[in-house]
C-alpha cells in the first residue's frame, strides 16, 4: 500500500496492535486510585454544594425560605434554583442549594430551609396514572397516551385465528437505575471572566457550550476537563440542574464549586432506565412460524416519554401490528440508558418467543432461527449453543418440571444495535524531535478503552509499542468530539485518529525520505524503527528518525473518514441457570456472549464490554428495581442496601466471544448491544428448567417460589 | 461524642430517661458503628451524646472458652466469630453470613443484637411509621415483601439479626452491667412492649457479654436465606441445634429469623421433633407446624414455603 492513498485499516493479519489484547493504559492509575475524578478534585477556597429535593411526587411549594440555612455556621450562601418551580411534578425534584465550607454544614443548611408544600394529586404507578380520576401529569397530553400503530390490526387478528398455537401474555419491566459509581455534578473555578470546569460527563464539546451559556461567557473562555469518569451509561449527557446550581452558585460567589450528588439524589433526579408493559398476543404455527404477533406497548418514563423500539424487535412476523404509547407518572424523566429501550422490548418478545416454541412442541433455538431472517443469527446462536451445552440438554423442547431439588435450565436471547459514527472529531497527532508521540482527542472515556485506543491506532501505524504513544482524552482543548451515546464514540472517534495517524506518517515520510534514500512512499515504519522499503540497511531507529525533526514537530489533524467504520451489529446470548425449586433461589452457573464488531480494535476491552454487558443484565434480570410507596409516595429504595445490585458472588462463569467470522474491515461500535438480552435468556432458562414462567422482572426468588407452588 | 474508660463512666454517661420513640433517645451507645452511624447519617437518630464505648476496660473484645461453654465479649467483631472453629458450628455459621467482610470486620457481637429494623419505612426519613412514634405500620398495608409473617402486630418489622436466632438455638445469656437476661426475654414483640423497641436493655444499660454452655452431644446449623448471596439481610434463616441419641433426636432448639420480630423459637416442633428420626416426612410435619400459626401480609406470602423449605435443609444438614 502506498502511502500517497487515502487511509486504510491493515488486514488483520498483518496488525501489531490492534485487533490483539492491549491492557488500558490508565488501568493502574484507576486501581491504585491516582486517578483523579471530578469527586476527587479539590481546590483552594472551594466549597461543597448540596441539592434540596422536593420530597413529594408532586406538590405546590407554598413557601421556600432559605435565610435560616445561611445562619449555620459554616453555610456560605443558600439560594433557590434560578429556574425553580412553584409546583413540582416529579419525587425529587431540585429547588434550591446550599454552598458551605464543609458537606456535612452544606447538608445542615438544606435541613434548615424552611419549607412548605401543599401535596396535590399525584401517581407514581401507571395504574394510578390510567385511573379515570388520576390528576393531569402534564398539561399537553393525556396520561396514557398511545402515540403510533402500526401494521393492520384486524388482519393481526385473522392470522391469530388462524394460528395453531397462540399466547396472550403480558410482560412487566421495572424501572431500573444507572448506579454510576460517580454521581452526577461537577467542580467550577471560575474568576468572572474564565472557567475550568470538572463535570463528570460523556459529552466533553457539549459540556463546554452548556456551562457558558449557565454561566454567560462565551465558550472559548470555559475550559472542560474530565480525564477520568465514573460511569454515565446514558445518564450524562448533559450538565443537568446540578450543574446549572453549581455554575449558578460559582456566579455569585466567585469561588470554586463542588457539587455532586448523594447517592439518594442520584437515585431520584439522576435519570433511570424506564420501565413498561408490554401484552403480546402472538401465535405460531406447528411447522415454527411466527405467524402473527399483535403487541400492545407502554413505557413507564415518569415525566419522560420512556423507550421502547416496537415489536417484533429482531423477530419477523408474518402479519404484525402494535400500538405504542407512553403512561407519564411524577416521578423523574427516564434517560437514554445503555440500549435505550431494546432490553425492555427484548423482554417481551424472547419470553414470548420461548412460550410459543413450547406451546408447538419446538426446540426454542430452532423455533428463533425459522423466525430470524439474516443468517449471522443462525450462526452466532448456534455457536452460543454449543459454548452452553444445549445440545446435551434434556429439557431441549418441554420446560422441565419442580423436582424438589435443583433444576438446570438453559435459555437464550439476541441483540441489534447500530454503531455506526459520524462527522465531529478532529484528532491531532504530534511527533517530537525527542521521539515522544501524542494523539489528543477531546472525546471522553467512559471506561470504554477510548483512551488506549487514541494512542493505539496511532502505535499501530507508526509501528511503535502502545506505551510510546501518549493518548491523551478528556480535554475541550483537545478538538470537538462527539457525545459518548448510542455506540457512537469509536466509529466516530477511530477513523479520525486513523486518518490523522495516516497523515502524520505522510509528513514525517516526506520528511525522511531523503535520508533514507528512497521515496516517501517507500518509507516504511515497523518494530520501532523508519526504514527504506528499497534498500534494506537504510534504516533508523525511532529517536534517530525523530531527531531529524530538529525543531520542527510533526503536527497532524485528522477527520472523519465514512470508509473506515460502517454499522450493524449483532449478538446472541445463552444463560445455564440452576433453580432450587424448594426456595426459588437462582444460580447463574454459566452466561454465554457472542458479539459481532467488524474491526476489533482491542480484543481485551471488547471483551470487558461484553463481560460488562452481561453483568448488568444480570442486575436487571435478577434483582434490580426502583421501589416507590404507592399509598405515601415516597422512594424506599434510593441506596445502595436496598437497590440491590449484583456482587461477585452473582457472578457465573462469563463467556465472551468476539465473533470472527464478521469480517468487516470496519470498526462498529457495539458496547451497548451486550446489555440487551441477557434478563431475556435468564427467565428463559428458568422457565427451561422448572416451567415457571417469570413475566415481570426482576426474577426474585419469591416470584419463583410462588410460581413453582402453584405449578404443585 | 464521649470516649468512657470504664463501664461505670459509660453508664452515668447515659441518659436513664426512658423515651419512647426508642429513637428519639438523648444519648446512644456507639461500638462498630455498623448500624448507629447510618442511623445518625439518615438523621433517624440525632441524639445529643454519643457515648463510643470501644475503650471501655470490661467490655471484652474475644471469644472465650470459659468452662463447660463460651463467653464472648461485647466488643468481640463478627469476623472473628465466623472465624472461630471451636463455638458450635450455628454461630460461626450465622456470622459468616452477615452483611460483607468490610461490615463484618468493625460490627460487633453486642451490636448485632441492638441493631435498629431495616423495614424501609423506618428506614426512610419521609415516614413517622410506627416504629418512630408514629400512629401506623406502613407496611401492615404497604409493600411488606420484607416483613413479618410471625408474631406480628402492631408493628411488622422482621428481626434482622442472624445472630440472635443462632443464639437462642444455643440458649444463651446476655450479661449487662447489671443483670443476666436469658436472651428468651431479651427480645420482646411489639404487642407485647414498647413498640418503638426490640429488646427489654433499659436506655443507660450496655451489653458486657454473651455467654453460653454448650453440652455434649449437641449439633447445630444455621441456613440463611438471601435475595442476594453475596450480601443481604435473611429473606428467612433456621437456627437449629439437636442432641442426636443414635440416629434419634432426644432434642431440639429450632429458631427463625427473618421472618418475625424476635428471633422465633418453636417449641411445638422442638416438642415434635423429640424421639424422632430424620427423614422427609419428619422434615415436613417440623415444617407444617412451625409455620402453623403464620399470618402472610399481602406479598411475603413466599416467606411459608421459604421457611419450611429452610427447616428441611437444615435437620437434612444434621442428620
Ligand atoms: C450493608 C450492611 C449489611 C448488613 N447485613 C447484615 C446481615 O446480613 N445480618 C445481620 O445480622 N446484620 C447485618 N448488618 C447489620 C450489622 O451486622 C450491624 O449493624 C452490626 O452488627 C452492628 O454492630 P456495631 O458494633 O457496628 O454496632 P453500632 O452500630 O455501633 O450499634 C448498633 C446498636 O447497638 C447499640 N449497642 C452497641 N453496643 C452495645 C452494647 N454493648 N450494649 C448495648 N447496646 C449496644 C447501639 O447503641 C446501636 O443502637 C448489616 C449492616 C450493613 C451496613
Amino acid at each position: 500500500m502506498s502511502v500517497q492513498s487515502g487511509p486504510q485499516w491493515k488486514a488483520r493479519s498483518e496488525m501489531k496492535v490492534l485487533n490483539t489484547d492491549v491492557p488500558r493504559v490508565d488501568g493502574p492509575a484507576k486501581v491504585s486510585g491516582r486517578a483523579k475524578y471530578a469527586h476527587d478534585i479539590r481546590l483552594p477556597g472551594m466549597l461543597h454544594a448540596r441539592l434540596l429535593l422536593c420530597p413529594h411526587p408532586a406538590a405546590d411549594v407554598e413557601l421556600l425560605n432559605v435565610e435560616p440555612a445561611k445562619r449555620i455556621a459554616g453555610v456560605v450562601t443558600a439560594a433557590e434554583l434560578a429556574d425553580r418551580p412553584d409546583r413540582t411534578i416529579f419525587l425529587g425534584q431540585p429547588l434550591a442549594v446550599v454552598a458551605a465550607e464543609t458537606p456535612e454544614a452544606a447538608e445542615d443548611g438544606l435541613r434548615a430551609i424552611e419549607v412548605r408544600y401543599r401535596e396535590g394529586g399525584w401517581a407514581v404507578t401507571p395504574e394510578q396514572a390510567a385511573a379515570e380520576d388520576a390528576p393531569r401529569i402534564s398539561r399537553r397530553q393525556p396520561n396514557a397516551l398511545t402515540e403510533r400503530e402500526t401494521g393492520n390490526q384486524g388482519r393481526t387478528e385473522r392470522a391469530l385465528e388462524g394460528a395453531d398455537a397462540t399466547i396472550d401474555e403480558t410482560y412487566v419491566v421495572p424501572v431500573q437505575h444507572h448506579c454510576c459509581l460517580e454521581t452526577h455534578g461537577m467542580v467550577v473555578d471560575f474568576d468572572g471572566e474564565r472557567a475550568r470546569v470538572w463535570p463528570s460527563t460523556q459529552a466533553v464539546t457539549g459540556s463546554r457550550g452548556e456551562v457558558a451559556q449557565a454561566l454567560g461567557i462565551p465558550a472559548d473562555r470555559v475550559e472542560i476537563v474530565c480525564d477520568y469518569m465514573g460511569g454515565g451509561f446514558g445518564s450524562k449527557f448533559s450538565i443537568g440542574p446540578e450543574g446549572l446550581a453549581a455554575c449558578q452558585l460559582a456566579t455569585e460567589l466567585r469561588r470554586p464549586i463542588h457539587l455532586m450528588l448523594t447517592r439518594t439524589d442520584e437515585f431520584l433526579m439522576g435519570g433511570n432506565r424506564s420501565g413498561g408493559r408490554q401484552r403480546m398476543r402472538a401465535g405460531a404455527s406447528l411447522d415454527g412460524k411466527l405467524v402473527a404477533l399483535d403487541a400492545e406497548v407502554w413505557r413507564h418514563g415518569g415525566i419522560g416519554r420512556g423507550s421502547n423500539p416496537g415489536q417484533p424487535y429482531i423477530y419477523k412476523a408474518e402479519t404484525d401490528s402494535m400500538r405504542i404509547g407512553s403512561v407519564r407518572t411524577n416521578t423523574d424523566a427516564n434517560r437514554a440508558m445503555r440500549a435505550p429501550g431494546h432490553p425492555q422490548a427484548s423482554f417481551a418478545i424472547e419470553s414470548a418467543m420461548d412460550e410459543l416454541a413450547y406451546a408447538i412442541g419446538m426446540d426454542p433455538l430452532d423455533f428463533r432461527m425459522r423466525n430470524l431472517e439474516d443468517p449471522v443469527y443462525h450462526r452466532q446462536l448456534n455457536r452460543v449453543a454449543d459454548e452452553i451445552g444445549w445440545y446435551d440438554h434434556p429439557n431441549r423442547e418441554t420446560p422441565g418440571i419442580p423436582t424438589g431439588g435443583t433444576n438446570v435450565g438453559i435459555g437464550f436471547g439476541v441483540s441489534t444495535w447500530g454503531g455506526g459514527g459520524r462527522r465531529v472529531c478532529v484528532v491531532t497527532v504530534r511527533i517530537d524531535p525527542d521521539g515522544s508521540v501524542t494523539s489528543s482527542a477531546g472525546s471522553q472515556d467512559l471506561g470504554t478503552g477510548v483512551r488506549t485506543y487514541v494512542g493505539s491506532i496511532v502505535a499501530e501505524e507508526l509501528g511503535l509499542a502502545v506505551s510510546q504513544v501518549t493518548g491523551r482524552v478528556g480535554h475541550s482543548e483537545y478538538g470537538p468530539a462527539n457525545a459518548s451515546g448510542g455506540s457512537t464514540t469509536t466509529a466516530s472517534l477511530a477513523p479520525a485518529v486513523k486518518d490523522a495517524a495516516h497523515n502524520a506518517r505522510v509528513a514525517f515520510s516526506e520528511r525522511l525520505a531523503e535520508w533514507l534514500e528512497c521515496g516517501p512512499g517507500d518509507v516504511v515504519f515497523a518494530n520501532g524503527e523508519v526504514r527504506s522499503g528499497t534498500n534494506e540497511r537504510m534504516k533508523l531507529t525511532w529517536s534517530e528518525a525523530c531527531s531529524i525533526l530538529g525543531s520542527d514537530p510533526i503536527v497532524a489533524t485528522g477527520e472523519w473518514q465514512s470508509h473506515l467504520q460502517t454499522s450493524g451489529i449483532h449478538g446472541a446470548q445463552a444463560v445455564k441457570v440452576e433453580v432450587d425449586t424448594e426456595t426459588g433461589g437462582l444460580r447463574l452457573v454459566k452466561m454465554v456472549c457472542i458479539q459481532d464488531c467488524g474491526l476489533p480494535l482491542n480484543r481485551m476491552a471488547l471483551r470487558s464490554q461484553i463481560n460488562g454487558g452481561m453483568i448488568e443484565a444480570i442486575g436487571y434480570g435478577l434483582f434490580e428495581e426502583r421501589i416507590i410507596d404507592p399509598w405515601l409516595g415516597v422512594a424506599l429504595n434510593a441506596n445502595f442496601d436496598d437497590y440491590k445490585l449484583p456482587g461477585s458472588t452473582e457472578m457465573p462463569e462469563l463467556v465472551a466471544i468476539i465473533d470472527d467470522d464478521d469480517e468487516r474491515q470496519q470498526v462498529i461500535g457495539m458496547a451497548e448491544a451486550t446489555i440487551i438480552p441477557g434478563q431475556s435468556a435468564i427467565a428463559n432458562a428458568v422457565a427451561n428448567a422448572c416451567g415457571v414462567r417469570i413475566r415481570s422482572l426482576p426474577l426474585t426468588a419469591d416470584k419463583v417460589l410462588m410460581g413453582i407452588q402453584e405449578k404443585a | 461524642m464521649l470516649l468512657p474508660a470504664t463501664l461505670e463512666e459509660a453508664v452515668t454517661a447515659l441518659d436513664k430517661e426512658s423515651t419512647e420513640p426508642a429513637n428519639e433517645q438523648k444519648t446512644r451507645i456507639l461500638a462498630g458503628g455498623q448500624d448507629l452511624l447510618p442511623e445518625l447519617k439518615d438523621h433517624l437518630a440525632e441524639p445529643e451524646t454519643v457515648v463510643n464505648v470501644k475503650g471501655v476496660a470490661e467490655l471484652g473484645t474475644d471469644v472465650r472458652r470459659s468452662g463447660d461453654g463460651f463467653e464472648i465479649g461485647a466488643l468481640a467483631t463478627i469476623a472473628a466469630l465466623a472465624r472461630n472453629a471451636d463455638v458450635p458450628a450455628v454461630l460461626s455459621e450465622a456470622a459468616a453470613s452477615i452483611a460483607s467482610p468490610q461490615v463484618r470486620t468493625l460490627a460487633t457481637v453486642a451490636g448485632n443484637l441492638c441493631q435498629r429494623p431495616r423495614c424501609w419505612y423506618y428506614r426512610s426519613e419521609h415516614t413517622v411509621c410506627l416504629k418512630k412514634g408514629g400512629d401506623e405500620c406502613f407496611a401492615y398495608a404497604g409493600l411488606n415483601k420484607y416483613n413479618a409473617i410471625l408474631g406480628g402486630g402492631p408493628s411488622y418489622i422482621v428481626h434482622p439479626s442472624d445472630l440472635a436466632p443462632a443464639l437462642v438455638a444455643l440458649d444463651a445469656e446476655v450479661v449487662t452491667d447489671r443483670r443476666t437476661i436469658a436472651i428468651g426475654d431479651f427480645f420482646t414483640l411489639p404487642s407485647e412492649s414498647d413498640p418503638t423497641r426490640e429488646n427489654v436493655l433499659g436506655p443507660d444499660e450496655i451489653i458486657r457479654e454473651v455467654a453460653f454452655t454448650v453440652a455434649p452431644g449437641w449439633r447445630s446449623v444455621y441456613v440463611k436465606f438471601k435475595e442476594r448471596e453475596s450480601f443481604d439481610f435473611a429473606l428467612s434463616a433456621v437456627a437449629l441445634a439437636l442432641r442426636l441419641d443414635g440416629d434419634e433426636i432426644a432434642e431440639a432448639r429450632l429458631v427463625l429469623g427473618g421472618v418475625a420480630p424476635t428471633p422465633w423459637r418453636c417449641r411445638s416442633t422442638e416438642e415434635l421433633l423429640r424421639g424422632r428420626k430424620i427423614d422427609d416426612a419428619l422434615a415436613h410435619e417440623a415444617g407444617e407446624d412451625a409455620l402453623g400459626g403464620a399470618e402472610p401480609l399481602e406479598f411475603n406470602g413466599y416467606k411459608i414455603p421459604l421457611t419450611k423449605a429452610l427447616i428441611a435443609k437444615a435437620l437434612r444438614k444434621l442428620s
